[in-house]
């Protein structure tokens, strides 16, 4: 293990503070921070204290769909009136979607949990299965994207694989993302029916594929179209675009339904009988039953196959390792991947475990790499909640602060973008160009306006960077470049 | 699964020696130009350019082929929403190359994509790409259009970016900090930090818009200068439409209008050197032949490849159509490519860098069996 904790910290975390304390014991604190329950913890303004995260802006999944039904419904009525200009249309609309937004909220957890939050080794873990699982942002799947990072990925952490592989295969957000919502059995009812009517339906077998290629035992597995197109079968019948998941909401709620417990299976279990496929089906040799159970003993099967164990032992190495990290290193996990049966919270501890004793370097995210330049330093840059949205404050909506949000997908590197579904890479390689570079220099300088109380020298002092880096650090001629050199050398870019 | 159609062997590929001398291109002085258009996804070739002389289209596709096709010969229509590269072909400037690929048949996009840029058969084999490498051996200059420097560009020495940050309230230090940065980094990351110092020291307004469009007239801009780069690459995305891909009007032909505008735009922006260049569509791979029951179409095989520049002397359509009835299809469901793309990628780089063929398909594909094609793109 590195002797320096603050590098131990960055390696697994997002690093100690100014004005954090230290671990006295770091094995203690390693097996804390995978087990303890933290409280998530937030800021209201910019430079007040640091407090729990507010219960109002910790959005249910009902919340999540209620409002983006306010939005949807108010804006029709705004666009429908016939009394508003059109400049006061966009005006009311842009409100309307502020005082709406949800994963404004999000975000602004995201960036608070990172930068003060306690649990610094799940939030990276977070941000680990986060990516696995893409959910591609972008339009109304922003409103539930927070209710798969926080309900889903960090609420499943500890739970075994297979747990964790169910319930993101059928949330809501990963059938709309990868068009299940759209696949029906041929011979389903339904489709039975659209052929009576002149209309086809079928399978679309998108999830299917990412299931088998990126979420599970990868293409190592030498699985067939067969095995995609049965596994489609299985998935036939599950989900709803968010579209119609926020409309069939907004509309039972707003008719006080009685019913609602119905539409909370609607929800949490969008599964539909009339569009699955029934008889048979065979996936990597394994037969499967028709019916709603099925699709669990697919996710069961294939987070259980050696493949899958082999695929993800490899693929957290590399996140927390670096990507020339050894083949004995990536045994380790996956020994206790095999061992455990997939129990995350023992991969995880091993994770730790292997991470300590290697000497690889990682080169990190943008946004990892940014989170660990505003908490290690103690830059104020982050704005509080409360400046997050402030027409809920009845303040003006054009005070509100969209920068969090927009520096992530300046830097590349925000889960609440569009994006393709085998997630952000791990490779340097494809986060080193003469663009990237300018916004990691730009966001340094930007973190510096917010007076950090560690500067470029303490920086470089504390985290043991190498001569030549020092060196530079010393030439540069004021304090900010001493703090971009610092922050933009590979000594912290990479740990 | 290539060998089996291919397009030119035994068919006059001996007409096009190795070595065939590229007039008027010295080592020392590339006139060419090439413009990589990614297309992200997975395009559906069938409804770009639908073989309309095919009876067997309209059995396999109800409802996706374009109600009123620019005819272009008694097999192929092109989408009407093709207009500027239409005109390209009829200026005998444009060139369609149809049911090709990489030789890459397992419908991950993310292998696709890197076989694609890699120009390797094995996926995730190699670190550079085939453009990148023939850069190199060229000694030219690159440019890429996005915020990452892709994969198909690597390896060549001297690459920069243009995707234009919107950070408020920053902006880079000086050139002497920068040259700092620059030398605590080692290899890549040091080159790009020296690209990005010079690059900060240029006068001059550019424009700030990120669309793909955008995009392809700063290329234009860039690449019509003399000392400016050779290369540029282009990214259009969202391809991969499942669902709802639309048949006259809805996304796919939406797509369609922005690459034909990527077309038109490069045209205008490139200006006089648009005769000294060749522009090429590329995309991981086609989409089934039959719809799905959701209106899209889901990851195949072959698809279609649109050329177009000045270095282009006569218009064709370069196909072997392998027929579209059950039994002509890839696995029962994908277009077969019958043309190995990476050929007509030679036939590219041949064409703007004057490089033997030899050279491209033993030092950029790595892969001596390659056929020429020049002569069908450039003759």
């Amino acid at each position: 293990m590195s002797d320096n904790k603050h590098k131990w910290a960055r390696k697994v975390g997002f690093g100690f503070g100014p004005n954090e304390l230290l671990p006295t014991d770091v094995e203690s604190w390693n097996n804390s921070q995978l087990t303890s329950n933290f409280k998530s913890v937030g800021m209201a303004k910019r430079y007040s204290d640091v407090e729990i995260w507010p219960q109002e802006y910790n959005f249910s999944f009902e919340d999540r769909l209620r409002r983006a039904g306010e939005y949807n419904e108010g804006k029709k009525e705004i666009e429908n009136s016939k009394k508003l200009t059109s400049v006061e249309k966009k005006k009311r609309v842009r409100t309307l979607r502020d005082q709406t937004d949800v994963a404004l909220f999000d975000v602004y957890k995201f960036w608070n949990s990172a930068i003060y939050g306690d649990d610094m080794v799940k939030q990276r873990l977070t941000h680990f299965w986060t990516n696995h699982f893409t959910v591609g942002g972008g339009g109304r799947r922003n409103y539930i994207i927070g209710d798969f990072i926080y309900r889903v990925i960090y609420g499943n952490l500890n739970a075994s694989f297979d747990e964790l592989l169910y319930k993101v295969t059928t949330h809501v957000g990963m059938l709309d993302y990868l068009d299940n919502a759209e696949s029906v059995g041929e011979r389903s009812e339904s489709a039975r029916w659209a052929r009576r009517n002149g209309k086809t339906q079928g399978l679309n077998d998108n999830l299917a594929r990412e299931l088998l290629e990126l979420h599970s035992v990868s293409p190592e597995r030498m699985y067939t179209e067969d095995d995609i197109r049965n596994s489609a079968k299985i998935l036939a019948g599950w989900g709803a675009n968010t579209d119609s998941v926020i409309r069939k909401f907004y509309r039972e709620r707003r008719r006080d339904n009685p019913a609602i417990g119905s539409l909370g299976k609607f929800i949490y279990e969008p599964y539909f009988k009339d569009r699955a496929e029934p008889g048979r089906k065979i996936v990597l040799d394994n037969k499967f039953r028709s019916g709603k159970k099925s699709l669990r003993q697919l996710t069961d099967m294939l987070a259980n196959d050696d493949f899958t164990a082999r695929h993800l032992s490899k693929k957290l190495a590399i996140h927390f390792i670096g990507e020339s990290v050894n083949q004995s290193e990536i045994d380790f996990i996956y020994n206790v991947w095999k061992d455990s049966k997939g129990n995350l919270e023992e991969i995880h501890k091993e994770v730790l475990n292997v991470t300590a004793r290697s000497k690889e370097r990682k080169f990190l995210w943008p946004s990892t790499w940014m989170f660990q330049a505003i908490r290690f330093s103690g830059s104020s840059f982050l704005p509080g909640f409360e400046d997050g949205n402030a027409s809920f404050y009845k303040a003006v909506p054009s005070k509100l602060n969209y920068e969090p949000k927009k520096i992530l997908e300046e830097l590349g590197n925000s889960f609440w973008e569009s994006r393709q579904p085998d997630g952000y890479s791990e490779r340097k390689d494809d986060w080193v160009s003469t663009e990237h570079f300018d916004r990691r220099i730009k966001v340094a300088s930007r973190i510096y306006s917010f007076q950090p109380d560690r500067q470029g020298e303490e920086i470089a002092e504390l985290l043991d960077f190498s001569d030549n880096t020092k060196i530079a650090i010393d030439k540069a001629s004021n304090m900010r470049d001493k703090f971009i050199v610092a922050l933009c050398s590979p000594d912290f870019m990479e740990v | 699964m290539l060998t089996r159609r291919h397009f030119l062997s035994g068919t006059g590929a001996g007409l096009f020696l190795s070595g065939y001398p590229v007039h008027g291109f010295t080592k020392n002085a590339i006139k060419g130009r090439i413009v990589v258009v990614l297309l992200e996804g997975g395009m559906d070739g069938l409804l770009a350019v639908p073989p309309i002389g095919d009876d067997n289209l309209f059995k396999q596709r109800r409802a996706l082929v374009a109600s009123n096709p620019l005819k272009l010969n008694p097999l192929f229509g092109i989408h009407p929403n093709f207009k500027n590269f239409s005109s390209m072909l009829l200026n005998d400037e444009a060139s369609i190359i149809h049911a090709t690929s990489f030789p890459y048949v397992g419908r991950s996009h993310f292998e696709g994509q890197n076989v694609l840029q890699g120009g390797m058969l094995t996926p995730f084999s190699i670190k550079t790409g085939w453009l990148g490498r023939a850069m190199d051996i060229a000694k030219t200059a690159g440019k890429a259009m996005s915020l990452e420097t892709p994969l198909i560009i690597r390896g060549a020495n001297d690459l920069d970016n243009f995707y234009p940050a919107r950070i408020k309230h920053s902006r880079l230090p000086s050139s002497e900090t920068l040259r700092l940065i620059q030398s605590t980094h080692l290899n890549n990351a040091a080159k790009v930090i020296g690209k990005l110092t010079k690059n900060s020291m240029k006068m001059g307004v550019v424009s700030q818009a990120r669309d793909p469009l955008s995009l392809a007239a700063e290329a234009g801009r860039a690449m019509r200068e003399k000392d400016g780069p050779r290369v540029a690459v282009v990214k259009i995305p969202q391809f991969d439409d499942h669902s709802e891909i639309g048949t006259d009007t809805g996304h796919h032909p939406e797509l369609f209008t922005l690459v034909d505008r990527t077309f038109g735009k490069l045209k205008s922006e490139l200006k006089e050197e648009w005769k000294n260049t060749i522009v090429l569509t590329m995309t991981e791979f086609g989409r089934t032949v039959k719809e799905n029951g959701s209106a899209g179409t889901d990851h195949g095989y072959g698809s279609v490849g649109l050329l177009a520049g000045g270095l282009i002397n006569r218009s064709s359509v370069v196909a072997n159509w392998p027929g579209l009835s059950n039994k002509d299809l890839y696995e029962k469901r994908d277009l077969y490519a019958t043309i190995d793309y990476r050929s007509i990628c030679a036939a590219c780089l041949e064409a703007a860098f004057g490089l033997d063929h030899d050279v491209i398909s033993e030092r950029v594909f790595l892969d001596k069996t390659i056929p020429r094609t020049y002569g069908h793109i450039f003759g």
